[in-house]
């Protein structure tokens, strides 16, 4: 008895110092913000009112700017997911199958990461208010010519565009790991029976690397939901509202001249839960689809 | 035939987007030594001499070395709390069976979904009410809290391929738990912990919105910061703008270089483990 003891103290003595600081910037501000989303707190004042679900009636359905937000992040988080996890996977099977220049291109297709999203993407507003619009002069490049920043329906084009571009560099590492697992006779027993590169892609490489689809199909998930910094370089979230996010919808509800933190924070919880759900589908039926391949 | 046309295609593809990869820093670099006329007359050609005085200018207006140091705190500050936290919380948890263990170690990892936007109210709050808001410092102790379950996931899953023996003969010559963990334990974490290193240096080094929020005065900004506020006021002198961007990008970008191999080793098995 005394042994159990003495073993979950010194469990206890060893975790400390991580639960300590976990609990003080995680569940505390997690559990606040629960609360909070529960009143009409501003921040600001010692006192608030308890408003009950008001909060999350109002932003479901009275708030139009955050219905627009959650549709935007619906269509970027759907197209930025499939665009993202093709072109990794295209990158991967294509350097997998060089002989040649394989750590030059993984380093071209990685290098993105590195570099801070904030600085990169001043970068591609840089592209795309002045290298482009130079370009689309000559006459080769006339279909360049677009309001690449400025006309909502074109500028989502050019958040996915910049998005793969700083995504694709960590999941392509992750297929090409998982292809390099793929033993080495069952692809040669698929060429010398006559299989096409699409057979090996549906009937060899696909179902064998399962599980880096299970993990990168929940990376890109949960990283998109999330989406702020791209933006919030790129577009602003502009023109108008055009291209807001959920995220920068909550960001404008609590600090930026509205300060309702209350309301900001049920936002913040049905982003949550919106990421909650959908993760949770997506691993639970991917790794099902896992065990019987 | 097919399967040379199928390499060449290959090739094409992968050149492709190779390019498309490679542009964007393509133009920011040969435009970052333009004068500001030569941006606007020739955005696509070279520059007639490659000066470096929008590099110098850049680095003194945007209080480089300032910011710089600034940054340096709170990576420092962050991966050492991060580091050490967990790599005694993975360890301990890895090696004790139980239910309180388990349920400690799913307390950790839970976290991982929740937004960071979720938290990023009340979580000001607090480090205002710690006084930990407005200081490099004080955002690296805030950062460490919250990249400790990334950590600690890496660190739970590694410990599993050491022998347990190590431990037990550490005991056996008398070395207390605590010292057999650093003596012992903590050199064949090395591997996993330079991969810890290397990812959070990534995170801290770029990190945006957090800082944002805690640092509200430009003396004590991060370079990414310093970089925000200097693009909003310079906006239309882009040969200066630019200069700043790769200016500010070098460091991490050399640091990268030298620990390239941990990067892609930690991001493949921190994947594949989980």
């Amino acid at each position: 008895m005394t042994r159990r003891y003495k073993a979950a103290f010194s469990l206890l003595l060893f975790v400390l110092p991580a639960l300590v600081l976990y609990l003080i910037f995680l569940i505390i501000p997690m559990l606040q913000g629960s609360y909070y989303s529960f009143t009409d707190w501003n921040g600001l004042n010692k006192t608030y009112d308890f408003v009950g679900i008001r909060n999350f009636v109002e932003a479901l359905r009275d708030d139009r700017n955050f219905r627009t937000a959650i549709w935007f992040t619906a269509k970027y988080v759907f197209f930025a997911v499939v665009f993202q996890n093709v072109v990794a996977l295209l990158l991967a099977m294509l350097i997998e199958s060089r002989k040649r220049a394989k750590g030059l291109f993984r380093t071209i297709f990685f290098m993105p990461n590195m570099l801070s999203v904030i600085i990169s993407t001043f970068m591609w507003v840089f592209v795309f208010s002045k290298v482009l619009p130079a370009l689309s002069e000559h006459a080769a490049f006339k279909f360049l010519d677009l309001s690449w920043l400025g006309d909502p329906s074109v500028s989502f084009w050019s958040i996915l565009l910049v998005s793969l571009w700083g995504g694709v560099g960590t999941l392509m590492l992750i297929y090409m790991s998982a292809i390099q697992g793929i033993p080495q006779h069952l692809k040669e027993a698929a060429i010398i029976d006559g299989a096409t590169p699409f057979h090996m892609l549906r009937y060899i490489t696909l179902p064998l690397i399962a599980h880096a689809l299970t993990i990168c199909i929940f990376l890109t998930l949960n990283s998109s939901f999330k989406v702020y910094d791209l933006i919030y370089a790129l577009t602003g979230g502009g023109p108008g509202r055009g291209t807001q996010p959920i995220t920068m919808n909550i960001f404008e509800e609590a600090f930026q001249g509205n300060n309702r933190y209350g309301y900001a924070s049920a936002k913040a919880i049905i982003l949550f839960l919106i990421i909650f759900v959908i993760t949770m589908i997506q691993v639970t039926v991917m790794k099902k689809r896992e065990v019987e391949a | 035939m097919s399967r040379r046309l199928y390499s060449a295609l290959a090739w094409l593809v992968l050149a492709l987007l190779a390019v498309y990869f490679l542009f964007p820093i393509y133009m920011a670099i040969v435009n970052s030594f333009k004068t500001e006329g030569e941006v606007y007359s020739s955005v696509l050609g070279l520059p007639a001499t490659f000066r470096f005085d929008n590099y110098m200018e850049a680095f003194k207006k945007a209080n480089m070395l300032h910011s710089g140091l600034n940054t340096i705190i709170v990576t420092v500050t962050g991966i050492v709390g991060i580091v050490v936290c967990s790599s005694l919380a993975g360890y301990k948890l890895s090696r004790t069976r139980g239910r309180l263990s388990n349920w400690i170690f799913m307390l950790f990892v839970a976290s991982m979904l929740i937004p960071f936007q979720t938290i990023m109210v009340t979580l000001t709050k607090m480090a205002r009410n710690l006084g930990l808001q407005g200081s490099p410092f004080g955002l690296g102790v805030v950062c460490a809290g919250l990249g400790v379950s990334m950590a600690i996931f890496l660190y739970h899953g590694f410990v599993k391929g050491i022998p347990r023996e190590l431990d037990e003969s550490a005991s056996m010559d008398g070395c207390g738990e605590w010292k057999g963990f650093f003596l012992i334990i903590f050199p064949l974490l090395v591997p996993i912990t330079f991969t810890i290193i290397v990812l959070n240096l990534l995170w801290l080094w770029n990190d945006f919105l957090l800082p944002v929020l805690l640092l509200n005065d430009y003396r004590k900004y991060t370079l990414v910061l310093t970089i925000n506020m200097f693009f909003g006021k310079y906006s239309r002198d882009w040969a200066l703008i630019l200069a700043s961007l790769i200016l500010s990008s070098i460091p991490i970008v050399v640091i990268f270089a030298f620990f390239q191999r941990w990067v892609i080793q930690g991001i493949t098995d921190g994947a594949v483990k989980g």
